[in-house]
């Protein structure tokens, strides 16, 4: 096992289970301030934004560049997901019409 | 009828065994695309055990990103558990610290949810969420290691494997868009992931976006603009 996959391993362990244990270990002697509540709301929107957005826009070396096959089948993804919530669904729509493009563009 | 209670947790979690084996199975496959080993696809489904984070963290491999940027981020996504951990622990009074330290390693979206369904159930004594927890995380784990070494078999880039991820992330941003706020929430963080990306080097644009949005989503609530229904876990 590489080092660098097993600190990226134990890292994200550590961090994971202080989430999952601490309000337990507190035992409800603190409840989450209502602030907080609110900002834990938005960060998965905002986190998958930050992933997504920059997947569509840049190329695999990095460089800032408008790639029709990535944007036409996210746009698939999106409307697909929008009308029938299905993950299943959603994924095997992105990678058929990402697949298809091959051919076509 | 008197079945043993964690028998009865173990029964309970049938449908997110259901759920959870081809899910591990595809996470297994994106591992081994991403150059992770079936040991290491299997020791990350054993230790962090959070499905969204372990996705997102093979992506950020695949893209060559060191252990800072995946721990950081990792941390940002897995603070959800945070709430289902405190509504848990209302449940869990006089238990000790190492069985709470058990229960809270293996806390997932799903077992939360069939938790919560059989309240009375879990409310006497931990056998019951224990047997539901340990047979969930044995399908996330079976399903890791199995996609890890079927990964190795196929074509990583052929069938439009490539987008399969991608396309994984949109669907999770969509389903979070429950109200214009979440929309322009994800502009915000769309847009300025771009921009951070393109202004600075490494993967940091991801945790940089995500507070600056955080930090706009609370500034907003603060002035007054309501739209935020209360959390379901």
């Amino acid at each position: 096992m590489r080092q660098e996959t097993l600190w990226i391993i134990l890292g994200m362990a550590g961090v994971t289970f202080v989430a999952r244990f601490l309000p337990m270990a507190l035992l409800s002697k603190w409840s989450i301030p209502e602030r907080v509540r609110l900002g834990l709301e938005y960060v998965p929107v905002a986190i998958f934004s930050a992933i997504v957005f920059p997947l569509l826009f840049f190329d695999q070396t990095g460089n800032f560049e408008i790639q029709p096959r990535c944007l036409l089948s996210a746009l698939s993804v999106f409307a697909f997901t929008w009308k029938v919530k299905s993950v299943w669904g959603s994924v095997l729509v992105g990678m058929l019409i990402y697949w298809m493009l091959g051919f076509m563009l | 009828m008197d079945e043993p209670a964690w028998r009865e947790g173990v029964k309970a979690a049938t449908p997110i065994v259901l759920g959870y084996l081809p899910v591990g199975l595809a996470f297994g496959v994106l591992a081994r695309r991403a150059g992770l080993t079936p040991p290491e696809a299997g020791l990350m489904s054993l230790l962090v055990y959070a499905g969204s984070s372990q996705f997102i963290a093979v992506e950020m491999i695949s893209k060559g990103a060191l252990w800072f940027p995946i721990v950081v981020t990792t941390f940002l996504v897995n603070l959800r558990h945070l709430l289902m951990s405190s509504t848990l622990s209302l449940y869990l009074n006089k238990k000790s610290l190492r069985t709470l330290a058990l229960l809270a390693a293996q806390l997932t979206d799903e077992s939360f949810a069939v938790a919560m369904s059989n309240r009375s159930k879990f409310a006497h004594g931990f056998a019951y969420l224990f047997g539901l927890q340990v047979t969930s995380q044995l399908a996330w784990i079976t399903g890791s290691v199995g996609g890890a070494f079927f990964g190795g078999l196929i074509d990583h880039e052929g069938y439009g494997l490539p987008f399969a991820l991608p396309s994984l992330f949109i669907c999770l941003l969509v389903l979070q868009i429950r109200s214009p706020v979440h929309f322009w929430m994800m502009m915000t963080a769309g847009v300025s992931s771009l921009i951070f990306k393109a202004t600075f080097s490494g993967n940091g644009y991801i945790v940089l976006a995500t507070l600056l949005t955080l930090g706009i989503g609370v500034l907003i609530h603060r002035t007054g603009r309501k739209g935020i229904e209360k959390i379901e876990p």
